[in-house]
């Protein structure tokens, strides 16, 4: 077969429907025209019941509402946006080792490392967490609660192709000099930008965002309306339950950073701005997004995952599980962060509410790996891609929690300061410099990076689920280990470099003036970028191994529908599922309805 | 025992009210999109007035007739989209669309009152001394859209309960179109007090 017909059997179409079989829908022989837009899951059923009815060619792609086909289109640019987001964020790691001057890899201008700067940020949240996530999800969750499709198929279809037509848009308008914004509105750079370009950038991210709750929604309203008999949100699997709670902060925050964008917006175009469309202005508006506490709410199904797959690896139950989905309910709480904007509010960093939250944070994940390693200790742990890739997510999430603390810690300590102490003063006020510092960019980095490496840690459990193959165990050992060298070297140099007072704002020569060796954050720059080669050497092994084992099926498919011995729903159904997902609604009783009896007992909450 | 009651077979689970549940989400959102515009609003003009200074332009004309007509009519049109419900769950599919039709062209009255409030105020965006005119055709151009969605919403739901979809024994889409309906004028009602008359 040629993977690059166009046709049945075009590159596009063999991707979407690995394992499923045939890719033309066909009842002994003939050629069906019955349309697969489901609007109502009963009629996903009845497909089911039929037998399979999917749509082969570009017109299966293109046309299809089946939440299968969404997910994985998701997952795969979603990957390919987590390349290009991390070969920018190497590309300006490298730019900073000459501190206070912009030119070491030819950037240009101040101007264009600025919107290659805010380009990573978007690119990596955009168009590589949020899509991994909701791509994760939009697949997974009707499995997981034995649901024969996913709620409103068109309105996800619609999503979906909105939020690609708005990154590309985005991405685009940032490379014709449109980016969101200048650091300095006097230099000749921000007399030469594009103001039409900046104009389509911000509508375009707008798209995006809107796109994005979209897709959002129709998982939420799955996992609330769909859930079958027996199934309270307690029975939820972790996994489901952790979208559950993350979608709900990020469909209450994400509105307020539209509210801010379509602010801008008005005060931009039209004629000259007067405040919030001023170009120095824009992305100060937008980057509490990036900030904490609401950076850790697109690191809550980092806990789902793990949940899910730590005690299946384990061979035991979950246990405390009731604590565990407390546990991700905090994180969550504790992650909204639509108030902490500094544009508005400067000193709400001092504030006691921000300040609780970044000390707090750090709790629940606390809790919940306590969960986790408790139910470890009570199976004997098989050692998997999967595993290690959750508990290295695991890991940069506790770092990004403690990273956080820190960087609170002088408010806190400020707070609690009663004591005429002079040793204690010169602390409190040093710790307080420290805000202004990449710490923060730690933060962020080691949030997001934790949410990557989780999603890859679910692409490696779910992909015979997903593909119907399974994927390289060395490959995802070996992806693991760079993940967690890359992010030691460059998370880790970003939190020396934030203590060494290097400023935040990295692309203005200010950054760099209280700096107290510049020698030193020039080399942990060098050490920072070796480590974010790493991390696109571990998402290049990631996006081979997908190539090598699913597009080219060198994957392994024995015991396919259920390699692991899993305890939830989807691995109760074929690998891929067939439209319909289930032959009869499952009846549910407990959050591992596939591992009765209970193997080990225990205390439940 | 009643034999017969034994022998019937057992009731089919609840059925799944998707449309309400996602049009739940869908308010949530919204009303944190404009709980978000209101705050920044609100911080913006308590800081300009904190030093002493004026946030509407002396030459802008805000009148409270226009804005005042508009939550009348829109009270009204809450009543109105509840008949529908009322209606509807009482299969009075004709009242029903009498009701919905009623709450269209009452929507269409308050764009039309808001196209002639807004030809009227004189407010000058990108002109000083403050950034109201910015935030207020921010406000409003933001609930605009977002009132024709939802009577874009209303309307399909018509159509549909017109093709027969909805009844007494479903509901959902005439309810979902209600319930957005009336959280658009819970926010009409903010916009009203916190933009116009608290000016």
């Amino acid at each position: 077969m040629n993977p690059f017909l166009v046709g049945p059997d075009c590159l596009a179409c063999y991707v979407l429907t690995f394992g499923a079989s045939p890719l033309v829908s066909s009842d002994n022989g003939k050629r069906k025209t019955v349309t697969e837009n489901q609007t109502e899951t009963e009629s996903n059923a009845a497909d089911s019941a039929s037998g399979s009815l999917e749509i082969g060619g570009l017109a299966g792609v293109f046309g299809t509402s089946d939440h299968k086909k969404l997910g994985r289109l998701y997952i795969l640019l979603g990957l390919t946006g987590g390349m290009l987001a991390l070969i920018l964020n190497a590309l300006l790691r490298f730019e900073r080792i000459n501190v206070g001057s912009v030119g070491v890899l030819d950037f240009g201008s101040s101007n264009q490392f600025f919107q290659t700067w805010s380009l990573s940020r978007t690119s990596l949240l955009f168009f590589c967490i949020l899509p991994l996530l909701i791509g994760l999800a939009t697949y997974l969750i009707p499995l997981q609660i034995g649901a024969p499709a996913l709620s409103f198929p068109r309105a996800a279809a619609l999503a979906f192709w909105a939020w690609l037509i708005g990154i590309l848009i985005h991405v685009v308008t940032v490379f014709a000099d449109g980016g969101l914004g200048e650091p300095d509105p006097t230099s000749q750079f921000a007399q030469g930008m594009d103001p039409e370009a900046t104009e389509l950038s911000m509508l375009s991210i707008a798209m995006v965002v809107f796109a994005l709750l979209l897709g959002t929604v129709c998982v939420l309203a799955t996992i609330i309306s769909q859930r079958p008999q027996g199934m309270t949100l307690f029975e939820l699997p972790l996994f489901s339950w952790s979208i559950l709670v993350a979608g709900g902060i990020w469909l209450l925050a994400l509105p307020v950073w539209l509210s801010n964008l379509a602010i801008s917006w008005v005060d931009f175009q039209g004629g000259d701005a007067l405040r919030y469309g001023t170009v120095e202005n824009i992305w100060d508006q937008l980057s509490w997004l990036w900030s904490q506490p609401m950076v850790f709410a697109f690191a809550i199904p980092v806990l789902g995952i793990a949940g899910d797959i730590i005690p299946v690896a384990s061979g035991v139950h979950q246990r405390k599980y009731r604590l565990q989905q407390i546990a991700i309910g905090v994180l969550g709480g504790l992650s909204f962060g639509a108030f902490a904007q500094p544009f508005f509010n400067p000193d709400v960093a001092n504030q006691a509410v921000f300040v609780s939250m970044g000390l707090l944070v750090i709790l629940p994940v606390l809790a919940f790996m306590g969960g986790l390693v408790d139910t470890a200790l009570k199976g004997k742990p098989s050692i998997s891609a999967h595993l290690i890739l959750s508990l290295t997510g695991m890991l940069a999430l506790l770092v990004a929690a403690g990273t956080s603390a820190f960087h609170v810690s002088g408010p806190a300590l400020g707070a609690i300061q009663e004591i005429d102490d002079s040793w204690l003063n010169g602390l409190i006020m040093w710790l307080r410099d420290v805000q202004g510092t990449v710490l923060s960019t730690a933060v962020m980095e080691h949030v997001l990076i934790a949410s990557l490496i989780a999603s890859i840690a679910g692409l490696y459990y779910w992909a015979p689920k997903i593909f119907g193959y399974q994927l390289n165990r060395q490959a995802g050992i070996l992806a693991s280990l760079a993940f967690l060298g890359g992010l030691a070297l460059s998370g880790g140099t970003n939190i020396i470099n934030g203590i060494l007072d290097e400023g935040d704002e990295v692309y203005n020569s200010s950054a760099y003036e209280g700096v107290w060796d510049t020698g030193a954050v020039e080399f942990f720059n060098i050490v920072g970028g070796i480590g974010s080669i790493l991390l696109l050497i571990g998402i290049g092994l990631v996006v081979l191994d997908v190539t090598v084992s699913v597009i080219l099926r060198k994957g392994d498919i024995e015991n396919i529908n259920d390699p692991w011995s899993g305890h939830t729903l989807e691995w109760a159904t074929e690998s891929p599922p067939s439209i319909g997902n289930f032959d009869e609604i499952p009846v549910v009783d407990n959050e591992r309805p596939l591992l009765s009896p209970v193997v080990t007992g225990g205390n439940e909450l | 025992m009643n034999m017969a009651t034994t022998n019937l077979p057992a009731a089919p689970p609840a059925r799944a009210r998707n449309l309400l549940v996602a049009t739940g989400f869908a308010i949530a959102g919204m009303l944190m999109y404009f709980g978000g515009i209101f705050g920044v609003y609100l911080r913006e003009r308590s800081q300009v007035r904190s030093i002493g200074g004026a946030w509407i332009p002396e030459k802008a004309r805000i009148e409270l007739t226009p804005p005042g007509m508009i939550v009348w009519t829109l009270l009204i049109s809450v009543a109105v989209m509840q008949w529908a419900v009322y209606s509807i769950k009482r299969d009075d599919r004709q009242h029903a669309l009498l009701a919905v039709g009623t709450t269209l062209v009452m929507g269409a009255m308050v764009l039309v009152q808001h196209g002639w409030q807004l030809s009227q105020m004189n407010l000058v965006a990108d002109e000083g001394p403050t950034t109201a005119a910015t935030l207020i055709y921010t406000i409003v151009g933001s609930y605009l859209v977002a009132f024709v969605i939802g009577m874009i919403f209303v309307a399909l739901m018509g159509f549909r309960a017109l093709a027969g979809q909805y009844s007494s024994r479903q509901t959902d889409g005439i309810v979902a179109a209600s319930l957005y309906w009336y959280s658009l004028v819970f926010i009409y009602f903010i916009i009203w007090i916190a933009v116009f008359i608290a000016k």
